[in-house]
C-alpha cells in the first residue's frame, strides 16, 4: 500500500541505521524527517533529470524535424550541438521581461507558474521503476489526471491574461481543447483501470509483464484501440501538432504565449515538454508495461540464484534494468510524438471537435463496456493466454 | 510533523483564498483563489486520509468547475471593466433591506448547521485511532456496487438530465434558415 | 502523530514547493542580470503592428461554455466510474461480475443516450452553431 522510494530504500541497512542513529541522537521518532530528507533529495533528482529532458527535448525536436526535413538542425554549440537547449536557456534569462501595459499583471505573472506547478506535481506519480517511483499512491492515476488539469487553467489564464486579441483566442481554444480531449483519455484510463483491478500505478503495471504479449496492448482488442485513443487525446491535451491550434503560428501568431517574454515563456515551454515525457511515461505505464523486466530480471531474484550475487545488489541491478526499460518505452513514444508533429498537417477547429466528441469519445466508450464484457466473459485472461491454452487443448488432443 | 504541516498548509490555502475570493474586486482573480480555496480543501481530504475524495476534488473542482467559471466569466465578457463601477448599493437588485435580512436569516441557518456538525466533533474530544491507510478507492467501489448501486444508477439519470439542460439552455432560441 | 501515514504526500508538497522555486528562482536571477529598458511602444499588446484596437476581453460565444459543462458532466461520471471499475475484478473473481456488469452498462448507457441525444439535436456540431449565429460567430473566428 502506498509504497514509496523511502520504502524501497529502507530495505538497505544503511538507511535503517542512520534512521535509529539520528532517532537517539535527536530524541525523537526520526523516521519521518529521513523520509522528508530521502523525498527531498529524490525530488530534486527527478526535477533535474526531467529538466534536463524537457530541454533535450526542444533539442531533440528541432534534430528530428531537421531530419525529416533534409537540413542540418542546430549543430553549432556543442557536439552536434547538443549543448543547444542550454545556450537557449541563458538566452531566456537574459531576454528582456516585457509586460504588456493592459495585462492583468497578477494573472499575467501566475499562469506560467500554474502549468509548472501542474507538470511538476504530476511527477510525484510516474513510475520510473518499482522502487524508483516517489510515491505510488492508492489513487495514482486519478491524481495525476486531477493534476495534470492545472495546465488547462494556466493555459487559459495565460491568454486572458495577456490582453491580446491573439492570447485570447489561443487561450480559450488551448481550455476547450485540453478539456475536450480528457474525456476520451479518462475513459479510455477507466477501461485499463477495469482490466487492472486499482488506481495505483503498481497495480496498474504489476498487471502486465515484461513480455510484449502480457502488455494491456495485446491484452484484448478494444485496449489495443484504447492505446491509440488515450495517444491521440494525450496528444491533444498537451497541445501537440496536429493539435497545436492554440499556438497555431499560420492563425494565432503564437497563441496564448504571444506576449510572453524570455523566462516566462521559457517556463510555458518547459512545462510543455516535460508533460509530454509525462503522458508518453503514462502512456507506457497503462499500455506498455511500464517499467517491466523480462524474466524477472527486475526483482533481481534470477541473479540471485544462478550467479549467487548479493540480494541488495541484485535488486539494485533490477531496479537499473527497470529504469532502462521504462525510459526507452517513454522516449520512443517521445521519438513518435516529434515525428507525428512534423508529418501530419493541423486540423481545423471544427475537425477538432468532431473528431473528439463523434469518433473520440463514442469509441472510447464502446471500448470501456467491450473491456467489462471481455473481463467478464474470459476471466480477465488476455487474448494471447487464451490462444496458447486452445492451441494447447487442441495439440493435447492428437 | 508532517501531517500537522500538511494541515497547516492546507486550512491556511483553503480559509485565505475564500478570504481573498470575497474581498478581490477582480472577478477573474476571485476565480484563481478559488481555485486555490479548492487545492487547500483537497488538502484537507488528503490529511483525514480520504484520498480518493481528495483526487476527486482536484479532478471535478479544481480542474472542471473552474474552468467552466473562467469560461462563464468570458462569456459575460470577462473583466472588461474591472472593477464595480456603480458601488456595491447602486445595483438595484443587492444591499436593500430584504437581501439584508435574507442574508442574515441565512447565516444564522447554516451556521446552527455547522455547529450541529461541530458539536459532535466537540463532544467526543478522544478521537477514535482511524485505520491504517486503508484503500479507500476500493471500499468506496465496493459500497458503490452493492449497498448504493440504485445510487449510483440514479446519479447517471441527474448526469443524464445536466447533460440534455445545458445543451438545450445553450441552444439558439430562434432557428433562422440560411 | 496520527495511525496512518500522510508522508507518501510528501513528494507532492515538495515537487509544489520546487516548482514555485525554479520558476520564482529562474525570474529573480534573470532579474539581475537582463536589461530592463521599458517603452510605451515595447508594453502595447501585438496585433500585426498596428496599435490594438479596444480590448480583447470580449464577449466570447456560448458555445466554448457548452463544451466546459459537458465536460464537467462526464468528469463527474469518471469520477463515479473509478471505483466501481476498480473493485470490478475483484467482484469477477468472487463471481459477482454479471451484476456489476450490468450496473456498469445501465449507468454508461443511461449517459450515451443522453450524448446521442446531443448528437441527433445538433449540439455537438460546432459549425452549425456557427453559421445560426452570424453575429457571434464572426468575432471569435
Amino acid at each position: 500500500m502506498n509504497s514509496t522510494v523511502v520504502t524501497y530504500l529502507s530495505q538497505s541497512k544503511e538507511l535503517t541505521l542512520a534512521t535509529e542513529w539520528l532517532t537517539k541522537a535527536l530524541g525523537f521518532n526520526a523516521s519521518s524527517l529521513v523520509a522528508f530528507i530521502v523525498f527531498a533529495v529524490v525530488c530534486l533528482i527527478v526535477v533535474g533529470v526531467m529538466s534536463t529532458i524537457g530541454g533535450l527535448g526542444t533539442y531533440a525536436e528541432r534534430k528530428i524535424s531537421a531530419d525529416l526535413q533534409m537540413r542540418v538542425g542546430p549543430n553549432r554549440v556543442g557536439p552536434y550541438g547538443i549543448l543547444q537547449f542550454l545556450a537557449d536557456g541563458v538566452k531566456m534569462i537574459l531576454k528582456e521581461d516585457i509586460i504588456p501595459s493592459g495585462a492583468d499583471r497578477f494573472t499575467f505573472i501566475l499562469a506560467p507558474f500554474l502549468c509548472l506547478i501542474g507538470v511538476f506535481a504530476t511527477l510525484a506519480v510516474v513510475p520510473f521503476s518499482s522502487g524508483f517511483m516517489l510515491a505510488d499512491l492508492n489513487v495514482g492515476i486519478f491524481y495525476l489526471l486531477g493534476m495534470a488539469s492545472l495546465v488547462g487553467v494556466g493555459v487559459f489564464l495565460g491568454g486572458y491574461a495577456s490582453n491580446s486579441k491573439w492570447s485570447m483566442l489561443g487561450g480559450m481554444r488551448g481550455a476547450s481543447q485540453i478539456i475536450s480531449y480528457e474525456i476520451p483519455a479518462t475513459i479510455t484510463i477507466i477501461s485499463i483501470v477495469l482490466l487492472a483491478g486499482g488506481l495505483s500505478m503498481g497495480t496498474l503495471i504489476g498487471g502486465q509483464g515484461g513480455m510484449p504479449q502480457q502488455w494491456y496492448l495485446f491484452h484484448n482488442p478494444f485496449s489495443f484501440i484504447g492505446f491509440f485513443i488515450f495517444f491521440i487525446a494525450s496528444l491533444a491535451e498537451t497541445n501537440r501538432a496536429p493539435f497545436d491550434l492554440p499556438e497555431a503560428e499560420s492563425e494565432l501568431v503564437s497563441g496564448y504565449h504571444t506576449e510572453y517574454s524570455g523566462m516566462r515563456f521559457g517556463l510555458f515551454a518547459l512545462a510543455e515538454y516535460i508533460e509530454v515525457f509525462v503522458v508518453c511515461g503514462v502512456a507506457t505505464a497503462l499500455f506498455l508495461g511500464g517499467y517491466k523486466v523480462p524474466f524477472d530480471l527486475g526483482t533481481g531474484s534470477i541473479l540471485v540464484e544462478k550467479l549467487g550475487m548479493d540480494e541488495m545488489l541484485a535488486k539494485n541491478l533490477g531496479q537499473i534494468l527497470e529504469i532502462g526499460s521504462f525510459f526507452t518505452k517513454t522516449l520512443g513514444l517521445y521519438y513518435v510524438v516529434i515525428w507525428v508533429r512534423w508529418t501530419l498537417p493541423r486540423l481545423r477547429v471544427d475537425q477538432l471537435m468532431t473528431l473528439c466528441w463523434k469518433y473520440l469519445t463514442p469509441i472510447a466508450i464502446f471500448n470501456l463496456l467491450g473491456c467489462a464484457v471481455w473481463m467478464y466473459a474470459f476471466d480477465g485472461k488476455s487474448i494471447y493466454s487464451l490462444l496458447f491454452e486452445s492451441v494447447a487443448s487442441v495439440a493435447g488432443h492428437h | 510533523m508532517f501531517t500537522n504541516t500538511l494541515f497547516l498548509l492546507s486550512a491556511a490555502l483553503t480559509i485565505g483564498g475564500a478570504f481573498a475570493v470575497v474581498y478581490s474586486e477582480n472577478l477573474m482573480h476571485a476565480c484563481i483563489f478559488l481555485l486555490a480555496s479548492f487545492f487547500g480543501v483537497a488538502g484537507l481530504y488528503a490529511c483525514i486520509g480520504a484520498d480518493f475524495l481528495a483526487a476527486t476534488q482536484l479532478v471535478v473542482y479544481a480542474g472542471g468547475v473552474v474552468i467552466l467559471m473562467l469560461f462563464a466569466i468570458m462569456l459575460t465578457g470577462g473583466t472588461a471593466n474591472n472593477f464595480n463601477r456603480f458601488g456595491l448599493e447602486k445595483i438595484a437588485a443587492m444591499g436593500n433591506k430584504k437581501t439584508y435580512f435574507m442574508a442574515g436569516i441565512t447565516a444564522v441557518v447554516s451556521s446552527l448547521v455547522l455547529l450541529k456538525i461541530i458539536a459532535n466533533v466537540l463532544r467526543n474530544q478522544s478521537s477514535a485511532a482511524l485505520e491504517a491507510n486503508l484503500p479507500t478507492v476500493e471500499r468506496i467501489g465496493t459500497v458503490l456496487a452493492t449497498d448504493h448501486i440504485l445510487a449510483f444508477e440514479i446519479s447517471s439519470v441527474l448526469l443524464l438530465g445536466a447533460l440534455i439542460g445545458a445543451a438545450v439552455i445553450s441552444r439558439p432560441r430562434t432557428e433562422k434558415n440560411d | 502523530m496520527s495511525t496512518f501515514n500522510l508522508d507518501v504526500y510528501m513528494p507532492v508538497v515538495i515537487l509544489i514547493a520546487l516548482a514555485l522555486l525554479v520558476a520564482g528562482g529562474s525570474l529573480l536571477l534573470g532579474g539581475l542580470i537582463r536589461p530592463h529598458n521599458p517603452n510605451k511602444l515595447k508594453e502595447t499588446a501585438y496585433e500585426c503592428g498596428e496599435e490594438p484596437v479596444g480590448s480583447a476581453w470580449a464577449n466570447f460565444n456560448v458555445r466554448f461554455y457548452v463544451i466546459a459543462l459537458i465536460f464537467i458532466i462526464f468528469d463527474v461520471e469518471s469520477a463515479l466510474m473509478f471505483p466501481v471499475a476498480a473493485v470490478f475484478k475483484k467482484f469477477n473473481q468472487i463471481g459477482l461480475g454479471g451484476t456489476l456488469l450490468l450496473s456498469v452498462f445501465s449507468f454508461v448507457l443511461i449517459l450515451v443516450s443522453g450524448l446521442i441525444y446531443c448528437w441527433k439535436k445538433g449540439d455537438l456540431d460546432w459549425v452549425k452553431s456557427f453559421n445560426s449565429q452570424p453575429q457571434l460567430a464572426t468575432k471569435d473566428k
